[in-house]
């Protein structure tokens, strides 16, 4: 079962873009779940969930590493034993760490029978606002595209050239590997961009990756 | 060589820095404990019934003997109080599934609540630190457990929302944080009227570089709340201590600023940044401050006894020799980081695993 985070700051878009998504990945034959990491004002519309015969869970905010982690592990493990879904959309809270969410993730594996993969770790900024997410949030919205696999810059309809231009300036500099992507929900670039990248790539995993840095660490300091 | 002691000295050793037999080992197993109860009792009897919670963290000391009892519940006890709805469902960690705060003035519910500490979730939790008290007295070293005022806010309200309300809409903000720092210090003043506790530990998460920056953290907990809290917590004759098991913590601020007399912290080896044990006595951090520290809680069930086994060894070997190297006798408490999930599934030979470990490989 795979993983697709589509992280982001409140008002980046995320719901927006998560139902264009998700609309993609049905229409390419995939069978979807979708987690909403806190719940409230941006849960994902009911009667979207409704027409696309989509599963839908909620959970909620709390410390990743031990408060929640239980409960969205075992959300998973309830996901996949009723409704063995291909793909996991999670939107997580603004507060999210990726990396946290992807250990919480692998360890449904102890739950159920279920492997874990993770699509690219998707990061909406959104481009009509981000001086005013730099100035707000700046560490936030820091973390989420330092942990990013593809960041894509939301609402380009509605950025200035400018604003594009300073949103990407500012991912370069948080994250320097990550690509770089625009993504409109209302005219719809970008979306087949992420549907195709969520189907056909993959992210790390986090036992993998915390073995292979705490090996190199090991062997640097013998 | 130092005499063979107790849990208890070697708890009160550690927080003196005065040599010890052995490493403090205590592992955050909270909600776990009520496995060990005879009878089942399920995740929300155990949050919501003062007695058993109170039974359970006795029994987690007979049987695991922990020089240390943090009395954790979750991290929904005081926005609870506030208004926020928690679930609770039979065997999962409760947590607020509806936050209170959309605009602006729903900053006034909170500042305005006339809820009290004896009442709801948080009356509750005081009464089971009552209860347990006269217990595990001289045998473990107790410490209440709370939300801190920006935690208590956050949960109530929703991270999001607030963070950003802080740089939207401070004064609201900080009328909400006057009315949540008076809360925390009222139930702080009971714990230690009520003889309920040694200690009192605050959860103050977001003292975290992934969230907040310096001034950001002092203008919203660390200068003006937390710096209440910790005196209401002095003044009530409490240790005062701090959790936080963020991927980058703000040492300096809530260590040395703060001047917790104990911290618990968690690891997190992929973020660039996180303090490891060495590198956080190193730097100075538990030259007055005994730290916890630092397995990875998920280890607790995914993991074998022989690999959490190592990683204890690991860590015990790792924490003598900065200890050493620091001219210091014992200030670090090899703990999980965070609390040990408590769910099911989680391995109890595990934490019996590392204090067995601990006994061997953190002895001096």
């Amino acid at each position: 079962m795979k993983i697709a985070q589509i992280a982001g700051f409140l008002g980046s878009g995320k719901t927006t873009a998560l139902m264009k998504i998700v609309d993609g990945l049905v229409k390419s034959g995939k069978k979807i779940a979708i987690v909403v990491n806190d719940v409230g004002d941006i849960s994902v519309d009911a009667k979207f969930i409704e027409a696309h015969g989509l599963k839908a869970k909620e959970i909620s905010g709390g410390c990743i590493c031990c408060q929640i982690a239980g409960t969205f592990a075992e959300t998973l493990a309830k996901i996949y034993e009723t409704f063995n879904p291909d793909i996991v959309i999670v939107e997580p809270s603004g507060v999210a760490i990726p990396w946290g969410l992807k250990r919480a993730a692998e360890y449904s594996e102890a739950k159920s029978d279920v492997h874990i993969e993770h699509a690219p770790v998707i990061t909406l900024v959104d481009g009509s606002r981000i001086e005013v997410l730099i100035k707000a949030v700046k560490r936030l919205v820091e973390t989420q595209i330092r942990e990013a696999d593809i960041c894509f810059v939301n609402k380009i309809d509605a950025a200035t050239p400018e604003q594009i231009k300073m949103a990407e300036d500012a991912i370069r500099d948080f994250n320097a590997t990550a690509e770089i992507k625009h993504m409109s929900a209302l005219t719809g670039e970008g979306i087949d961009y992420a549907v195709d990248a969520i189907i056909n790539r993959t992210s790390p995993r986090y036992d993998k990756a915390r073995e292979e840095i705490l090996l190199k660490k090991e062997y640097e300091g013998a | 060589m130092v005499a063979p002691m107790t849990p208890y000295q070697r708890a009160i050793a550690s927080v003196m820095n005065e040599p010890v037999d052995e490493l403090c080992s205590s592992p955050l197993a909270l909600g776990l404990a009520r496995r060990l109860m005879p009878q089942t009792v399920t995740y929300k009897e155990w949050a919501t019934t003062p007695e058993l919670a109170a039974q359970s963290f006795v029994r987690a000391y007979e049987v695991w003997k922990l020089p240390f009892t943090v009395c954790l519940v979750d991290l929904s006890v005081t926005a609870s109080n506030f208004g926020a709805h928690v679930r609770m469902d039979k065997e999962n960690t409760p947590f607020v599934d509806e936050h209170i705060i959309h605009t602006a003035e729903d900053y006034e519910k909170i500042a305005e609540c006339p809820t009290e500490i004896t009442e709801g979730r948080t009356g509750a939790l005081l009464e089971m630190n009552r209860l347990l008290a006269p217990r595990i007295k001289d045998k473990s070293f107790h410490a209440a457990f709370l939300e801190g005022p920006l935690l208590t806010l956050t949960q109530a309200g929703g991270a999001e929302q607030v963070m950003m309300d802080m740089f939207v809409e401070p004064d609201a903000v900080h009328k909400a944080l006057e009315r949540t720092t008076k809360f925390c210090c009222e139930a702080v003043t009971w714990l230690g009227d009520n003889h309920a506790a040694q200690a009192m530990c605050w959860d103050y998460l977001w003292g975290n570089y992934s969230c907040l920056d310096d001034g950001q953290y002092g203008e919203f907990e660390g200068d003006k709340y937390a710096k209440a809290t910790n005196e209401a917590t002095r003044k009530a004759g409490l240790g005062c201590g701090v959790h936080n098991c963020a991927d980058l913590p703000h040492l300096d601020t809530q260590i040395n600023k703060f001047g917790s007399a104990f911290y618990s912290m968690a690891y997190y080896p992929l973020i660039p940044g996180s303090p490891t044990a060495s590198e956080t006595i190193d730097k100075g951090y538990a030259d007055n401050c005994l730290l916890f520290g630092n397995i990875d809680p998920q280890m607790f069930i995914r993991n074998s006894k022989e690999e959490i086994t190592n990683a204890t060894k690991d860590l015990c070997q790792e924490v003598k020799t900065a200890l050493c190297k620091r001219g210091l006798n014992s200030r670090y408490v090899i703990s999980s980081g965070c609390e040990v999930p408590p769910d099911l599934e989680t391995k109890l030979e595990n934490v019996q695993a590392v204090m067995d470990a601990t006994h061997q490989y953190g002895a001096f």
